[in-house]
């Protein structure tokens, strides 16, 4: 046999078994379906994934809010620590004038 | 660098219009310092933190007042291990901005205990007082502080007194 009548040979046509399709389907039958996710599903996961960037969000602003806070009061006890001790010292040399004269 | 010089010329420029805030260069302090403070706020920031300051606890709602109106606090503290480790030099920059007409120094004090002497600056404006600025200067400890905006010298004292330090008397004319 030579080469040509070889490759006739593999390549013909071939019926298949009369139990075939019926082998095919029942085993399809057996395999799970993948069915596309529900449109509520994306819908419900964008929403957490937006109320998660929401509450980092404001979690960040709530840090910078406390953080500005507590240095504003900082500053304000630091300056107005020296204005006071300043005052006190003016009122003091004001006293001692007051005893002189 | 021409390019770069510009912007930098426009932002010194817009500072020095503005002419509150006191420019100076605090590095060499601060590498000399064992400790620091450093607190700088501007408006908007200041504006953010008045948000978060409770209107229900009395000394925080007074900061509130007191902040709102304000343009920026700036305040450095430069903390020693030994007398004698700055100088009066070291402050002249920042001394030499505050002895332009727009400044004016009401109270200077010399403490020969202590050896604390305490520079406060004002802006005097037409509504009242526009800025403010302290040195207070103590053998092992410097502070520089630089309020921008309509400050009330009063409720700053009387502030200075809360949150932490034992408040000083002083001294109040009665209204009659």
């Amino acid at each position: 046999m030579n080469l040509e009548d070889e490759i006739r040979t593999a390549l013909r046509r071939k019926e298949p078994s009369p139990e075939f399709t019926e082998r095919v389907l029942a085993r399809v039958s057996g395999m799970p379906v993948r069915r596309a996710p529900r449109p509520w599903v994306r819908w419900v996961a964008a929403m957490a994934a937006s109320v998660l960037l929401a509450a980092g969000a404001m979690g960040y602003r709530q840090y910078q809010g406390e953080r500005a806070k507590s240095q504003v009061l900082l500053a304000i006890r630091i300056a107005g620590g020296k204005l006071n001790k300043a005052q006190k010292r003016v009122q003091m040399l004001n006293a001692a004038h007051r005893n002189n004269s | 660098m021409k390019t770069a010089g510009f912007p930098l010329a426009l932002v010194l420029f817009a500072g020095m219009a503005a002419g509150q805030q006191v420019k100076w260069n605090y590095d060499k302090l601060a590498a000399r310092a064992s400790d620091s403070v450093d607190v700088n706020l501007d408006g908007s920031v200041l504006r953010l933190a008045a948000k978060f300051l409770s209107s229900d606890d009395p000394d925080q709602a007074k900061a509130k007042k007191l902040v709102e109106g304000l343009k920026g606090i700036y305040v450095k503290t430069f903390e020693f291990k030994n007398a004698g480790e700055y100088s009066p030099a070291d402050v002249e920059s920042f001394r030499a901005q505050l002895h332009s007409p727009d400044w004016q120094r009401i109270v200077g004090v010399h403490g020969k205990e202590d050896g604390e002497d305490v520079d406060v600056y004002i802006k005097p404006e037409a509504k009242g007082i526009g800025g403010l600025a302290i040195i207070a200067a103590e053998p092992k400890e410097l502070t520089l502080v630089n309020i921008v905006g309509p400050i009330d010298l009063d409720s700053l004292s009387e502030l200075g007194g809360h949150f932490g330090i034992p408040e000083v008397e002083v001294e109040k004319k009665k209204e009659k």
